[in-house]
């Protein structure tokens, strides 16, 4: 292992710079700008064992399937509502809901057919499921063309056979596709070229087969979705697998002034004439508010103790909840609902006395719009830096693929924090990012 | 049974100011049959349509969409027919599937004038729900003075309810605010009534299982000569046309219906 980091660091730059000419990029928005900046990848691979990943596993294909029915269940029956499980209010006053989709079944019963799910490991080694992404969650596309550079770079690195290979995610995401697919071919939606993630749409279009399209290039025609190729011809599309949130999908049915959407395809989603890939309306299900019913969810849904547990989570909006946070307001992490990316996160102990008390009051006046976590210490993970290896906070976002079964991705995106200060190690506040190695069985 | 007997009719109208084209439209302007209304003899006229489908939304409204792809410089519809209402019967839903109803939406959002009102009502006093909403109703229109144009479609509750002026759509916003800020299941509903004109809108309060309606612009429960088109949160759910569309320039909506008692 030594003897292969070293050969790794050797070659950082230079797998660097080929990952930036292929465009591993991504851009953020800030102060209504938007501006590209590279991914830094760091070559020291995030190791997990054959038995850690197996447990990890079970517990991630546990809590989506678990999801995946909390979804069908409020977009249907409302069951684990009328059994007061999960208070209402955190689905219908959340923002991922979306009345629209209620009474739709979505081709095979699955909502989630991607799912990112964020997990850190604390300093006793245990492991806490930070948040789910139900909705768009990107970035497998970097560890893979990392290990794809890597394994051509230092080939010495995998010569003993002994790291499973991630770069069967195509695969994957392929019989994803296809088994929802409704009739016709299966595409990947993209906003275009200026979208952040635009590398990783054209990379999976690349390795699927699928073809990458724009909103041109799609028509609905008698409740039909077709592709219409450069020569005016129209072919069927059954499936697709749109880079597009929600509310910018389908201009006639959500956001009117939407440049990339289709125009009626959510009307067709809902007679079951396309697949959504992933399901329109998943917000419900990964909004903050929401993640401290997950556990729940496992029990009332699948009658099963849930494998992997959450960071230790209050909800100001119960009263107990609310007197605790108050109380312990220095040890803990508050965050915004409604927010994403690693904004609206404060450290209860970072604030002056004055915001302390300005915040406690904003807290009692919008508990629903809250949650707070215990801080978890990390284990940190050390990256190549300047010539030398610095600890470093991560998080592994592991990806669940849902076909007839769901699948784990043998590998999955370790993002870091590059301020040693910092616990936030969200891309758009300019972390890096790591392979994921998953060791296979020793025989 | 009480049963009454009207004729609807329905025309809304786009007129553009330069010729458009590839227009995707969704049309929810279409009473249909429940447990208090019987439509028959309907009748449907979109123009210019080239492809054309139809669904219940997720409100159980009726719609029909689809696209005009050649170039048209307006754009219409026309609905017919005969509605047969019955005031006795009972519009039933599970309360765990009422609990959406319960929380506002960026249009019926209550603001400090709206929250300020509730506080000087005290509707605790009132036991069912129906009562705590006509009471709240009845308040509301003592404070309150139609006004026509002096709101338009995109005004919410707290604005309209600021200027103590406003149309049909406001009153049902603001009274759908104020039973939401007693968390009583309600929702906005768009319909027809007697005579000559526009539009109409009401609510309907969930109480005890029964949706029942209830106008607030005439300060009144809803008879039986209201013909209901749609229904959903707010006003937009019940949106009657969405659409979009290449040119088109600057547009003009008008709408006329006319109900006559048979």
């Amino acid at each position: 292992m030594k003897v292969t980091e070293e050969e790794l660091c050797r070659h950082s730059d230079s797998v660097n710079e080929q990952l930036a000419r292929y465009g591993v990029k991504f851009g953020i928005y800030k102060g209504g700008e938007f501006h590209e900046q590279l991914f830094p990848f760091d070559v020291i691979p995030r190791v997990i064992g054959h038995e850690e990943f197996s447990y990890l596993e079970r517990g991630l294909k546990q809590r989506v399937t678990a999801l995946n029915e909390f979804l069908r269940d409020i977009y249907s029956d409302r069951k684990i509502i009328a059994d007061g499980v999960v208070a209402e209010e955190f689905i219908y006053s959340g923002s991922g809901y979306m009345a629209q989709c209620d009474g739709v079944s979505p081709p095979g019963g699955i909502y989630s057919h991607i799912s990112g799910i964020d997990l850190v490991q604390g300093k006793n080694g245990s492991w806490y499921v930070l948040e789910d992404n139900l909705r768009i969650p990107s970035g497998a596309s970097y560890p893979m063309i990392a290990r794809e550079l890597c394994m051509r770079s230092i080939p010495s690195a995998f010569a003993d056979n002994l790291t499973e290979d991630n770069r069967n995610y195509p695969e994957l995401l392929r019989r994803t596709m296809d088994y929802v697919n409704t009739g016709g071919h299966s595409v990947i939606l993209t906003p275009g070229r200026f979208n952040a993630a635009y590398f990783e749409h054209s990379y999976f279009a690349e390795r699927t087969g699928a073809r990458l399209v724009t909103c041109e290039d799609l028509t609905v025609e008698n409740d039909r979705l077709y592709f219409i190729d450069y020569s005016g011809k129209k072919e069927q599309v059954g499936a697709v697998y749109r880079r597009i949130s929600d509310d910018y999908l389908d201009p006639v049915n959500f956001n009117r002034e939407s440049l990339i959407g289709v125009p009626h395809i959510f009307d067709i989603y809902r007679k079951g004439n396309v697949a959504l890939i992933n399901a329109p309306g998943n917000g419900a299900a990964d909004d903050k508010g929401i993640y401290y019913f997950v556990p729940r969810m496992v029990k009332y849904y699948l009658d099963e103790e849930p494998i992997l547990q959450n960071a230790p989570t209050y909800l100001p909006f119960y009263d107990g909840d609310m007197r605790y946070v108050l109380e312990n307001f220095d040890s803990l992490v508050i965050k915004d609902v409604a927010e994403a990316g690693g904004y609206g996160v404060v450290f209860g102990s970072k604030l002056s006395s004055k915001e302390k008390e300005d915040f406690k009051a904003m807290l009692k006046a919008e508990p629903r719009r809250f949650i707070a976590q215990e801080v978890i210490d990390f284990r940190d993970i050390d990256i190549y830096e300047d010539g030398k290896r610095v600890p470093r906070k991560a998080d592994l976002r592991a990806f669940v693929l849902m076909s007839d079964e769901p699948v784990v991705w043998k590998s999955g995106l370790t993002r870091f924090s590059r301020n040693p200060d910092s616990f936030i190690v969200n891309s758009s506040q300019g972390g890096g990012f790591k392979d994921t190695w998953v060791m296979k069985e020793e025989s | 049974m009480r049963v009454k007997k009207l004729r609807y009719s329905y025309h809304m109208q786009l007129d553009f100011e330069r010729p458009a084209w590839e227009h995707n439209f969704k049309l929810r302007c279409f009473p249909s049959s429940d447990e208090r209304q019987k439509i028959s003899g309907e009748h449907i006229k979109i123009y210019p349509v080239h492809f054309s489908n139809s669904e219940r939304d997720s409100f159980g409204n009726m719609c029909i969409y689809g696209t005009a792809k050649q170039i048209h410089s307006h754009f219409s519809v026309d609905v017919s027919g005969i509605a047969e209402t019955d005031i006795d019967g009972k519009v039933i839903a599970e309360p765990h599937k009422a609990g959406i109803f319960k929380y506002e939406t960026p249009l019926t959002k209550a603001g400090v004038n709206i929250r300020e009102f509730h506080r000087s009502l005290e509707p605790r006093g009132w036991t069912g729900e129906f009562e705590r909403a006509v009471y709240m109703m009845r308040m509301l229109c003592d404070d309150f003075s139609y006004v026509s144009g002096s709101t338009g479609i995109a005004t919410t509750a707290e604005e309209a309810f600021t200027i103590r002026r406003g149309v049909c759509q406001d009153y049902a916003h603001i009274l759908l605010a104020l039973c939401r800020l007693e968390r009583i299941p309600c929702r906005y509903v768009a319909g027809m009534i007697p005579g000559e004109g526009a539009t109409h809108a009401w609510t309907e309060i969930f109480d005890a299982g029964i949706w029942r309606s209830l106008d607030p612009t005439h300060n009144r429960e809803c008879d039986d000569t209201y013909i209901k088109i749609s229904s959903g949160r707010d006003a937009q759910d019940c949106a009657i046309n969405q659409g979009v569309f290449y040119g088109g320039g600057k547009q003009t909506q008008s709408v006329h219906v006319s109900v006559r008692i048979l």
